[in-house]
């Protein structure tokens, strides 16, 4: 279990927010958590009470216990139980060599396992806690002593471990309850060592307890407090392994005869008596302990693994990959020779991609969200896009779509064409053929992209290879560095791996890796949000240059106006899923027709600019969208029939549409006596 | 040496391994000197005449002051040298050495089928997420996580040597049958003698312990992987690669199966720890006379001496391995290099 570092905000926030508000805080992930890992919680759970009650309802009804071999039939009457005898009416899980009652034996083992599982793990967490605590507050020397200390001890067996202890212990204790959950529990320690000293070390270093520091001694419950939220959420998870793994040990050490004095009633114990049974054909005396040790740890584990996947958000389950969501257009099915009419047409066009009512969604937990609801434009060869919005506005949906690349529980709908290929409905083997070769995407984040054990060359000769199966390796070779020599970096660093190169010069490696087999679309994905504005620059001018000499089509997505007003020929502006404008550059940045559109130009900064506007409020739900105009909510211009229908993208200038009911053409008349603004929205505002 | 080479960083680790020799020694020195009473007298008390017992404390250095004990321990340990047990006249060296090649060969046919196991289901597992295939694979991980081995192998036992007559439950190959011993390891010593009715034997003799381990760490391995696969294959290089057009077996092994694996080179230094400890479990069920058989004999008969030699022998493999584990993860990995 290794910690996870918090921010100073989160810290402050978590050390600030009352008891309540961070439980049902902690309680919301449970809550969202799948159906899996609540099953699993809740099985686990089930059981573990199913034995909680066998262990203390069960001797008091059960007639037997554990080292009971005879019976009183009557009063001073006693009747032995009979050796080896199978299950049986009367011994429901047979008896042993002993004459012991198997169930008896089974029940009290089971309070014996849950006091010597209550009482180690207490241990291991007492001293786990109070250790990590104090090595963590302390540092120095000190703590380096303790942290290889624990290092060594968690890397030794447990069960060798726990054996050596109760070997020790022996010579003080008798052996018993006690004894046993000493040398189960000293195991633990360093787990909880490690969480509480590093929760303590990190938050020590926050500048606000430094603060609080100054102000007096306030620092100690401010540790306390953020450690015990933090350690609140991983301890569970914790606890619950080793109170799984508690049972195991202990059985263990009873199996290889150091655990509880015989013929005290204990599993694993037991199962060594079994031991000679089994040669004979026995079967029910090692079968039932052994079933309720496999019970009980397979019930703690159920709750530990869900816990986990509830607390763990990477591993919380999202949707399965491609299941069809409800209200999904149907996909129009072409026959061969129209898909080919269909290419044809488009290289007369010229066109490098052409979109048609393209629909993106992913399922939620709250039903279906169009990320993208209906979109329509081209993309010429030679001609640069921009597609601008706000965060969330479904840019970045979009252009994973173009290559039909969607998360498990993403669909694409409408019709996407490139070089002749439907992406939206061609089969996936088409589709992957199209990717790198016809159009390639170029990502946001340049230092994860790249696979971290291959070297740079090996990507390029992967993807030449895997689309021009005839290439050598040389050719491959020869070709990759002709793309890095383009993107300027220098093809002796063929060979390097990906953490040697810096994120400028990774995100140039994703560029070399994009054009090296000349697609006729590049998508970027705010290629350069990552980067310094000297690499932008340079990143830019690669992308132009493309443009322009290899007649590339690219779509660039970003919500940085300047980019745009510098890279690209056409802009598209999106807002909630929908494009809302489109047009030449120029245009979009002197005379923006839709209200949002200005609100955006407006809200950049340029020289003109006397006060920074920004608008008001924020995007609706996707989920459940508005019936009328999507933006009506934040519009200033507002009209009645903005809510209650969706206006169409309509001519409002020159190459320019926009889609508002300012505009005539949009569905709706505009009514008498409203105008719509003109002018420089830098001056005019909106 | 340049950062980031090979060289420099095994320099690195094994000078990181120092201090962990060293504490750990310490502390199992202080742990079993913290038991009251010599390992002589509590072995031999009542058996043997005062006067000899006297004696051979005194051979032992057991009426040193503690800290010339522990200069002692430390010193014999580092040079390897484990001391003599009490109760059996083999020095601890020559026990490891007779012992030892049953249990390594009893371990590594065990990691065998754990891998084998576990690197198959888990990958499949993490693939095929959320399907019927998962769900059995993770309730199978869990199920076998939860079964003691020692109650596996007896089940084992009860079916495949009692009930079918399959396969032997107890003990190595052993005299006419066994091979004629040249490593100690016998499946390698009958391939060399070219002896294959003994191999036969070896191996039927192999298979119960060998599966009812690797099952146990197969079920460890499958989580894993799993897990480990569910990550790679969301990471941005996968998606990326994707991008790329690259075909989705290519994409699966290359990209995201050959990632997922290096957590589990780093986590296979926990895995051995839990191999050793099941493997004590596993001779014991099956009488196989490895190490750890040898470990809980010496126990049993309160053996201090021996204990701690062989103890402390262990700890150093576990130092060992986790060396070469880190080496072999900065070979695979060029990242950790820095």
């Amino acid at each position: 279990m290794t910690s996870t570092s918090t921010s100073g905000d989160d810290a402050v926030l978590e050390a600030r927010t009352p008891l309540k508000t961070r439980l049902q805080h902690a309680w919301r992930p449970f809550r969202e958590s799948s159906r899996v890992s609540r099953g699993l919680i809740f099985s686990g759970l089930g059981i573990i009470a199913a034995f909680l009650l066998l262990a203390f309802v069960g001797p008091l009804v059960y007639p037997y216990d554990g080292t009971q071999y005879r019976a009183e039939t009557s009063p001073g009457e006693f009747t032995s139980f009979p050796e080896l005898a199978p299950p049986s009416a009367e011994h429901w899980f047979g008896t042993t060599k002993d004459q012991f009652d198997v169930l008896a034996r089974i029940i009290d083992g089971a309070t014996l396992a849950f006091a010597v599982m209550a009482l180690a793990v207490s241990i291991a967490m007492l001293i786990g806690v109070t250790l990590g605590l104090f090595s963590g507050y302390r540092g120095g020397r000190l703590d380096r002593i303790l942290v290889t200390a624990m290092d060594a001890v968690y890397a030794f067996p447990p069960l060798v471990l726990a054996i050596i202890v109760s070997f020790v212990l022996a010579a003080y204790l008798s052996p018993g309850v006690p004894s046993a959950a000493a040398a189960v529990g000293l195991v633990y320690i360093p787990q909880y060592f490690r969480v509480v000293r590093n929760h303590t070390l990190s938050v020590k270093e926050e500048p606000f307890v430094e603060a609080a520091k100054s102000f007096g001694a306030r620092n100690r419950t401010v540790l306390g407090r953020y450690v015990f939220f933090n350690v609140v959420q991983t301890v569970p998870v914790i606890l619950t392994l080793n109170a799984a793994d508690a049972i195991l040990v202990l059985a263990s050490l009873g199996f290889l005869g150091y655990g509880v004095q015989p013929p005290t009633p204990e599993w694993g114990y037991d199962i060594s008596q079994a031991v000679n049974d089994v040669a004979a054909g026995i079967w029910w005396t090692a079968l039932w302990p052994g079933l309720a040790i496999v019970l009980l740890v397979m019930a703690l584990t159920l709750v530990g693994e869900g816990l986990n996947d509830v607390i763990n958000p990477l591993l919380r389950a999202k949707g399965k990959a491609g299941r069809k969501i409800k209200g999904m257009p149907r996909a129009r099915r072409r026959d061969r020779s129209r898909r080919a009419a269909d290419a044809a047409e488009q290289d007369d066009e010229g066109l490098a991609a052409k979109v048609r009512d393209l629909r993106v969604g992913y399922r939620t937990a709250s039903g279906p969200l169009w990320a993208v609801d209906g979109v329509s434009f081209d993309i010429k060869k030679g001609e640069t896009v921009a597609l601008v919005g706000e965060s969330g506005c479904g840019k970045s949906s979009m252009g994973r779509a173009m290559l039909r690349l969607m998360p498990p529980g993403g669909v694409v709908g409408g019709q996407v064409e490139i070089g002749g290929t439907d992406v939206a409905t061609a089969p996936e083997s088409e589709v992957r053929k199209l990717r790198g070769e016809g159009a390639s995407l170029m990502f946001q984040e340049p230092m994860t992209r790249l696979n971290p054990l291959e070297r740079v060359s090996d990507h390029f000769v992967e993807m030449i290879r895997t689309h021009k199966p005839k290439t050598s390796r040389e050719e491959a070779r020869a070709m990759a560095r002709d793309a890095l020599v383009q993107v300027g970096i220098p093809p002796t660093r063929i060979d390097n791996y990906p953490h040697e190169f810096s994120g400028g010069m990774r995100q140039r490696v994703m560029l070399a890796l994009s054009i090296v087999l000349t697609p006729r679309l590049i998508v970027a994905d705010e290629p350069t949000t990552a980067l310094d504005v000297i690499v932008e620059s340079q990143i830019l001018s690669l992308l132009e240059r493309l443009r322009a000499e290899e007649n590339v089509g690219i779509l660039f997505i970003t919500h940085n106006l300047g980019v745009v007003a510098e890279a690209c020929d056409r802009v598209a502006v999106m807002y909630a899923g929908k494009i809302v404008e489109m047009g030449p550059v120029d245009e979009i940045f002197t005379n923006p027709k839709h209200p949002y559109t200005r609100g955006l130009v407006a809200s950049t900064i340029s020289l003109n600019t006397t006060e920074l506007r920004s608008i008001g409020g924020y995007p609706p739900n996707l989920i459940d969208p508005p019936k009328g105009c999507r933006f009506a909510a934040r519009c200033p211009h507002v009209m009645d029939h903005c809510t209650e229908s969706p206006p169409e993208l309509t001519e409002v200038g020159p190459e320019q549409r926009a889609a508002c009911f300012l505009y005539p053409g949009a569905g709706q008349p505009v009514p008498e006596g409203v105008v719509a603004p003109s002018g420089d929205p830098q001056v005019s505002g909106i | 040496m340049k950062a980031g080479s090979l060289g420099r960083y095994v320099l690195q680790r094994l000078l990181l391994a120092i201090p962990m020799v060293f504490i750990l020694l310490t502390l199992l020195f202080l742990l079993l000197n913290a038991a009251p009473g010599d390992p002589v007298t509590a072995t031999l008390g009542g058996r043997l005449p005062p006067e000899e017992i006297a004696q051979r404390k005194e051979a032992l250095g057991l009426n040193d002051p503690l800290y010339v004990q522990y200069l002692n321990y430390m010193g014999n340990a580092l040079t390897g040298d484990f001391g003599n047990p009490v109760t059996d006249p083999r020095s601890v060296v020559q026990i490891v050495l007779d012992t030892a090649p049953a249990t390594i060969e009893l371990a590594l046919a065990a990691m065998l089928v754990a891998i084998l196991l576990g690197i198959t289901v888990g990958a499949l597992s993490g693939r095929l997420r959320d399907t019927p295939f998962d769900v059995g694979g993770r309730l199978f991980g869990i199920l076998i996580y939860a079964a003691p081995v020692f109650w596996t192998g007896l089940l084992a036992q009860l079916y495949f040597s009692v009930e079918l007559g399959w396969l032997p439950s107890q003990q190595r190959a052993g005299g006419f049958d066994a091979p004629e011993p040249i490593t100690g390891f016998y499946v390698l010593d009958s391939i060399i003698t070219w002896d294959m009715a003994a191999l036969g034997t070896v191996l039927a003799h192999l298979v119960l312990p060998a599966v009812t381990l690797g099952l146990l760490l197969g079920g460890v391995f499958i989580r894993l992987v799993r897990v480990n696969m569910l990550q790679t294959l969301r990471s941005d290089y996968v998606e990326a690669a994707r991008a790329r057009g690259l075909r989705e077996h290519v994409v699966l092994f290359r990209h995201a199966f050959k990632t997922a694996l290096i957590p589990i080179i780093t986590i296979m230094g926990l895995q051995f720890a839990m191999l050793i400890g099941n493997a004590v479990l596993t001779e014991h069920t099956f009488t196989w006379p490895g190490l750890a058989q040898a470990l809980v004999g010496f126990i049993g008969a309160r053996d201090y001496a021996a204990v701690q030699g062989i103890v402390t022998f262990i700890a150093l493999v576990i130092v060992g391995v986790s060396l070469l584990i880190d080496i072999l993860t900065g070979l695979v990995d060029p990242r950790v290099r820095y």
